[in-house]
């Protein structure tokens, strides 16, 4: 028998979107049980990792309505019109609830809160804690959680399937990693606040719990997950490992130079215009892709391969240590590099996920009950190409959103019958069971998962083509089928990560299945999707969100309407 | 760091730091502690020679000749390094403990403060030995 | 590729469902010679032994997971780098915490005590958003800056002396997080926050012994701000008898 314990809302994640989406409900009813439900504890989440800032009008020279065409723009129009306009207008009320809550924003002179440029931005509207927004964001919103008596935690609980029947969710099924047993947490209302897959990648500024989760938990369950092509490649990650050094490093005025020491995105035509450094990141990708293809890429003979320059040399020692003391930090201890004294070593990283579980405007899946916020889901913000600074406004805006969309949402459900809810959370207690030290064929967790890191690189990078992406299509459904041969050696019940890395391994299986079956379908070039066979956007044919649906023969796509608005689709060019 | 409630699972108990007490950094800090003693009594002395003070000239001079047994030197001997050592440790630590603004000022140099900190040692120091040697009276 | 170094790690391992008492295990591994401690662990996860547990995830020195102890001193071990070492290297899990399992640690002691400082701000009355974002100037701001930038690493009670002979200590993190609050210009709870710092395990327990800003990995210096709460605690108590207190605060 499994354990059981009953709430109103799970939230599964504890990082910007899951918290935000905890004291949403929370404060609307303090009466609510809240179970926030995550595999780390909440302050390891992801969000700790962003660094740049949070986007939200905060000037007189700004406007909802700039900042809601810059991201429309951003989007290659593919952004949900609606969706951007409902966003831009909560940002600015969102990120003042933060400072409410303590978070350290950098300030001006006159103690208002202080902005800075970002990339496809069209003035400074990004707000900043120095360099580590992410991080102070999440402790900020970690700690004011704790005055809520209504949360419940469940610290390193991996939820492993939702419990789903028909089609409401009532609940998940979820291992403890410290005991080893399968729980059961039921609520009336579940929201998904996972993270992406950046790991489905082998070079990545992504952490490694971002395995996709949630996407892999809906899709299972029938719900299709949207836009999985269009993946970000930031165009400045430290090469070899891959950790990001911020786009705040070109807002506060960095250089990206060639092996000339040339500011190309200037002399060439890249399409930036003159935005240069502070375009939006599919394009400045892009230019230094090709930089290095031309043979203008810096180079440590046989180590790292080639890469380029982002120089700050010239913004001096004192804003440095002002505004971006973490690059400094990170440059010096990952790359050897002192960005006051040498130009820091970049290249484009993957970095994040524009599609997830397909959300409504109120973060609304196709099951009742069921909800997505943040990376995890597609409420079709970011279209094709997520301009930097809106995700971690995107976590608040559409966390408090599905949180109190949630609460509304079960002042008329009941949990029913538990009978079937439980039953589903003790098949899957057998199955983890069944997994955990399994002998079955010869194959590797940390193998399998290389070779699908490898196929996706080759089938999905900056720049794909038609036959790369169909060959990693075939090569991700192989994969999958050596995951049912995986071996482990763990049978320990007790923090068993290798466990955990297997079930990782089998979500990150799904992200990439979508992602590799999304892609090849769509045959023209859109913001972070960039097909050399088909290098135009193609508004006739290709101006929808694609949907893949899991099915036991192979994935099925379909297609769904953007929402249009007041801005037409044009020619993207700044 | 134990939790308050029950474990979930067995655990290995913690142990402690492992060059605690006898290596790295832990000998100066433990030094530092116990020199506090000599603080303490050093501190009481000084109170009951305030005393003497007050009883009039027999009793000062008494406190004054009590001063002088071997005993009483040997103590003040070890006193003085033990008190030097505690010296040196804090006034080594002191600059970082200091909040960024100390009311309306913003906290000096690392350097100023250290000097501070000598100049009221050495002054204290000095003005002690004179007046206990009676060139103040 | 640069020429590999071959090293030997010397790994603490304890499964409860088998080992009555924590075991080493050593393992002979190439490196490449500008790995961290963690890139060599994983290592070992991946390709010898994937038995082996730890914690870890960001590998940027900001999520605060993969704390350890590295030939007897706490360490982040994504930052660490294996140069700073020999051909032996210890790893074993933090000290002064309870061993879940090889180099996972228990951090429910710690959270119970993260909870008790009420590391939130605390306000008589809430502003409303439309009110808008309150002013701070930059120096209100560094008034409490440095204290806010702990990741929860756990290395500063690991090095703790007080955390190994005091239980009820609530140790460095902890309250240098209280006193982060308590500096903060928009906070209205310090008094609060104060009865629980002279409280039992609170603020005068510390002998500073420094140990954790010397191992502190972002240079919080938990220890300057236990001396400050310390001497902000004298402070509060002794004009408490003169000056009332605010209301309610939460």
């Amino acid at each position: 028998m499994v354990d059981v314990s009953r709430h109103d809302v799970v939230i599964v994640g504890g990082g910007g979107a899951g918290l935000r989406a905890a004291i949403a409900a929370s404060e609307l009813d303090p009466e609510l049980s809240i179970a926030l439900v995550s595999k780390v504890y909440p302050m390891r989440s992801h969000t700790v990792s962003a660094e740049g800032g949070a986007a939200a009008i905060a000037r007189d020279d700004d406007s909802l309505e700039m900042h809601g065409y810059d991201t429309v723009k951003g989007s290659d129009f593919l952004g949900d019109q609606d969706v951007i306009q409902y966003f831009v207008e909560q940002a600015p009320k969102e990120l003042t609830r933060l400072e409410h809550w303590g978070c350290p924003w950098s300030r001006n002179e006159d103690g208002s809160v202080s902005t800075r440029a970002f990339g496809g931005m069209s003035t400074k509207r990004t707000w900043f804690a120095t360099d580590k927004v992410g991080f102070h964001m999440l402790h900020t919103l970690f700690q004011t959680s704790m005055k809520f008596g209504n949360i419940d935690r469940y610290d390193e609980h991996f939820v492993t399937k939702l419990l789903v029947d028909g089609d409401v969710c009532r609940g998940v099924a979820a291992l403890d990693i410290r005991t080893g047993e399968v729980k059961a947490i039921l609520g009336k209302a579940v929201i998904l606040t996972t993270g992406g897959g950046g790991k489905v990648w082998p070079f990545t500024t992504n952490g490694n719990i971002k395995t996709g989760d949630g996407m892999s938990l809906a899709y299972r369950e029938g719900v299709a997950l949207k836009d999985m092509e269009f993946v970000q490649y930031h165009p400045t990650g430290l090469p070899g490992t891959g950790i990001l050094i911020t786009e705040a490093t070109r807002g506060e005025g960095g250089y990206l130079l060639n092996n000339e020491g040339e500011r190309f995105l200037i002399t060439r035509d890249y399409g930036v215009g003159t935005k240069a450094e502070l375009g939006p990141r599919d394009m400045i990708s892009r230019a230094i892709t090709q930089e290095i293809a031309a043979g203008r890429g810096v180079e440590i003979p046989g180590k790292l391969g080639r890469y380029a320059h982002l120089d700050l040399r010239h913004l001096g020692e004192e804003k440095i240590m002002a505004r971006l003391p973490f690059v400094r930090e990170l440059s010096k201890a990952y790359a050897n590099v002192d960005p006051v004294h040498e130009p820091i070593p970049i290249r484009p990283v993957l970095h994040y996920m524009m599609g997830g579980v397909d959300t409504d405007i109120d973060a609304k899946t196709s099951i009742d009950g069921l909800y997505a916020a943040g990376e995890t889901a597609c409420v079709s913000l970011n279209g094709a190409n997520r301009l930097g600074s809106n995700s971690l406004t995107e976590c608040l805006v559409f966390g408090a959103r599905a949180g109190e969309h949630a609460t509304g949402y079960i002042k008329g459900a009941s949990v029913g019958e538990e009978g079937p809810f439980v039953q589903q959370a003790e098949a899957e207690a057998a199955r983890v069971d069944a997994l955990r030290g399994r002998q079955r064929g010869g194959e590797k967790v940390s193998k399998v998962r290389e070779d699908m890191n490898t196929a996706m690189e080759e089938g999905t990078g900056v720049y794909r083509e038609q036959a790369s992406m169909a060959k990693a299509v075939s090569e991700i459904a192989a994969i999958r089928q050596r995951f049912e041969q995986v071996s482990l050696d763990d049978s320990s019940k007790v923090f068993n990560t290798e466990l955990i890395a297997a079930l990782e391994l089998a979500n990150m299986l799904d992200v990439a299945e979508a992602v590799t079956c999304a892609a090849v379908l769509r045959k023209e070039s859109r913001g972070a999707h960039a097909c050399s066979d088909f290098e135009t956007r193609n508004d006739t044919e290709y101006l929808h969100h694609s949907l893949v649906f899991h099915s036991p023969d192979g994935p099925r796509s379909e297609k769904k309407d953007v929402t249009l608005g007041i801005w037409e689709p044009e020619e993207r060019k700044y | 760091m134990k939790p308050g409630g029950p474990m979930p699972t067995r655990t290995a108990d913690p142990r402690p730091p492992d060059k605690y007490p006898g290596r790295g950094r832990y000998p100066s800090y433990l030094a530092f502690g116990a020199s506090g003693a000599f603080l303490m009594i050093s501190a009481l002395l000084l109170i009951r020679g305030v005393w003497a003070l007050g009883d009039g000239g027999a009793a000062w001079d008494a406190y004054r000749g009590a001063l002088g047994h071997p005993i009483s030197l040997v103590y003040h001997g070890v006193a003085f390094i033990g008190l030097t050592w505690f010296a040196l440790r804090l006034f080594r630590l002191f600059p970082a403990t200091q909040p960024y603004r100390m009311g309306p000022i913003k906290r000096p140099a690392d350097a100023v403060l250290v000097a501070g900190l000598y100049g009221v040692f050495f002054t204290v120091l000095a003005v002690g030995t004179l007046f206990l040697g009676g060139a103040l009276l | 590729m640069s020429q590999k170094l071959k090293k030997t790690f010397i790994v603490t391992r304890f499964d409860p469902d088998k080992d009555e008492v924590p075991k080493t295990q050593t393992y002979e591994i190439e490196v490449e010679p500008d790995w961290k401690i963690l890139d060599a662990l994983n290592h070992i996860k991946d390709t010898v032994d994937p038995t082996l547990s730890h914690r870890w995830s960001c590998r940027m020195a900001v999520c605060g997971s993969c704390g350890m102890t590295v030939n007897g001193e706490p360490k982040l071990t994504c930052k660490d780098p294996m140069s700073d070492y020999g051909d032996t290297i210890e790893v074993a899990p933090l000290a002064n915490f309870p061993v879940v399992r090889d180099l996972v640690v228990e951090l429910e002691g710690f959270m119970e005590r993260f909870q008790e400082v009420k590391p939130w701000i605390m306000v008589a009355k809430e502003r409303a958003v439309e009110e808008g974002t309150t002013q701070q100037s930059p120096d209100e701001l560094a008034d409490f800056k440095q204290f806010s930038m702990c990741i929860n690493c756990m290395l500063c009670y690991a090095a703790c002396p007080v955390v190994s002979n005091e239980p009820d200590f609530i140790g460095p993190a902890a309250l240098a997080l209280g006193h982060r609050y308590n500096q903060d210009s928009r906070d209205e709870g310090a008094h609060v926050r104060n009865e629980i710092f002279r409280g039992e395990g609170g603020v005068f327990s510390c002998s500073f012994a420094n140990e954790c800003s010397e191992v502190c990995p972002k240079s919080v210096n938990p220890s300057g701000a236990i001396q400050q709460a310390k001497l902000g605690n004298v402070i509060d108590w002794a004009t408490s008898f003169v000056v009332k207190r605010g209301g309610d605060v939460s």
